[in-house]
């Protein structure tokens, strides 16, 4: 090999690319015309490029795994619906604080309220829904839920299956994050709307209605045990499902 | 289309539509890279995960697909690096050597002779997958996906000389596989190729 047979195979890459300054690209092709290796080298490197671009279009046509297009589309939406959720989930959360400010201060000077209550449990319903919403077609069995207000809590509640009156669907009992965790909550599906129930120990009130922050809060109290009813605010389509569970619940 | 404002959601939207535009190629070439497709679909969401999350990174007015392909090799590289310390480095160094010896060894051959074989897509890409990884990126990137030597050597991370030199070897080596393959059939492009120049 010439030493400028050193020099112009370096220069190959660019000249079977076409990006050589037109004065080099002349060189080259001198070069090559003149030197049988490197015209060799020149026909590897310009012949693979060549194969390659003829080839590209069905090289990059990869047939994609079923669903890879679906998941990164819920992926895009995901983190819009994320971006979404934040600002609202923030005014609740504002909202819960000064709240849980105001009955701190009340509660110094008198019992809790029936309307303070439901506003304390309208933003556990929303943060609830919001952090822990339960898988697509998850449906929690009310007898396990029952199971589960024993064990944790000491409870002995009748818990409302799912069923087709008014559309229910029990989706999950968990710890409501109010009064240290002491509080179950039962978070049901009601024709397609977010509904929450809370069980109360021990405490008997009055029955009454409110509403906060867009939802309608019911309060009753039957067997010893206070039920709190959270549903979106005067929604028609789950009156129906409200009434079930109010009349299932002991 | 993306670029003009971050903030407002239509252009998120249009950001995320755009970026799925180029699933099919990135998934092409995350197979490449994995060599299989378990691995490959893996890679490919890592990448619209972390694109969607660090969209407002994305500057705009440069190219979304450079963009995407620079994520998906970084995601790449770290996964490599997490499951072998430093193997990508070590592996790298020991091909670039391993090419220098084979290409000095080689019979040369008068470009009269050789003679190019086509070849189907399946030995091509079976070809492709022979190449050591470092030399199948820089050529896939280059004449698959057209990308600069200087977006190349971003999204490899190493300088553009080594790009240019990974291009030229695994070219070369490219080239002598399919031409050494048992079944492809003789056809004289290659040829063509050398010699229209002349």
């Amino acid at each position: 090999m010439k030493p400028n047979c050193r020099r112009i195979c370096d220069l190959l890459t660019q000249y079977a690319d076409g990006t050589l300054p037109e004065a080099q690209q002349g060189e080259v092709q001198r070069h090559l015309d003149a030197c049988p290796p490197c015209r060799v080298i020149a026909g590897k490197e310009c012949g693979a490029r060549q194969l390659l671009r003829a080839s590209a279009d069905r090289l990059r046509a990869e047939p994609l795994p079923p669903g890879l297009r679906t998941r990164c589309q819920a992926l895009s939406a995901g983190q819009g619906m994320a971006r979404r959720w934040l600002r609202p989930s923030i005014r609740f959360a504002i909202a819960a604080m000064l709240i849980i400010f105001v009955g701190a201060l009340l509660s110094i000077v008198t019992r809790q309220s029936d309307a303070l209550l439901a506003a304390q449990l309208t933003a556990d319903h929303v943060k609830c829904f919001g952090l822990f919403r339960p898988a697509e077609g998850t449906r929690m069995d009310a007898a396990q839920a029952q199971r589960m207000l024993v064990e944790r809590f000491g409870l002995d509640v009748h818990v409302p299956p799912s069923s087709t009156e008014g559309s229910v669907d029990l989706l999950n009992a968990r710890r409501c994050l109010y009064a240290d965790g002491r509080i179950p909550h039962l978070m049901y599906e009601a024709n397609g709307q977010d509904m929450s129930l809370f069980v109360l120990e021990g405490e008997s009130r009055a029955p009454a209605e409110f509403t906060a922050f867009g939802h309608h809060t019911r309060i009753w109290s039957r067997g010893g045990n206070t039920f709190v009813l959270i549903t979106p605010k005067a929604d028609e389509s789950v009156a129906a499902a409200a009434r079930y569970v109010a009349a299932e619940a002991h | 289309m993306f670029g003009r404002s971050s903030s407002a959601p239509s252009n998120a939207e249009d950001f995320s539509a755009e970026a799925l535009t180029f699933l099919e190629p990135l998934f092409a070439t995350a197979m490449r890279l994995t060599r299989n497709r378990a691995d490959a679909e893996d890679l490919v969401q890592d990448t619209f995960v972390k694109a969607f999350r660090h969209s407002g990174q994305f500057k705009r007015g440069t190219n979304l697909r450079a963009w995407l392909y620079t994520i998906l090799h970084n995601t790449w590289r770290n996964r490599r690096r997490d499951a072998s310390r430093d193997a990508v480095e070590v592996d790298s160094e020991q091909v670039e050597q391993a090419a220098e010896g084979a290409g000095g060894s080689e019979p040369v051959d008068t470009p009269e002779r050789i003679l190019m074989r086509s070849t189907l897509d399946a030995d091509l890409q079976a070809a492709l997958d022979e190449l050591p990884d470092a030399f199948r990126q820089a050529v896939w990137l280059r004449d698959v996906e057209e990308f600069t030597y200087a977006e190349i050597a971003e999204m490899l991370n190493v300088p553009i000389g080594t790009v240019m030199s990974r291009i030229s070897r695994g070219r070369r080596m490219l080239f002598e596989k399919l031409s050494s393959a048992p079944d492809a059939r003789v056809l004289p492009v290659a040829a063509d190729a050398a010699g229209s120049r002349r």
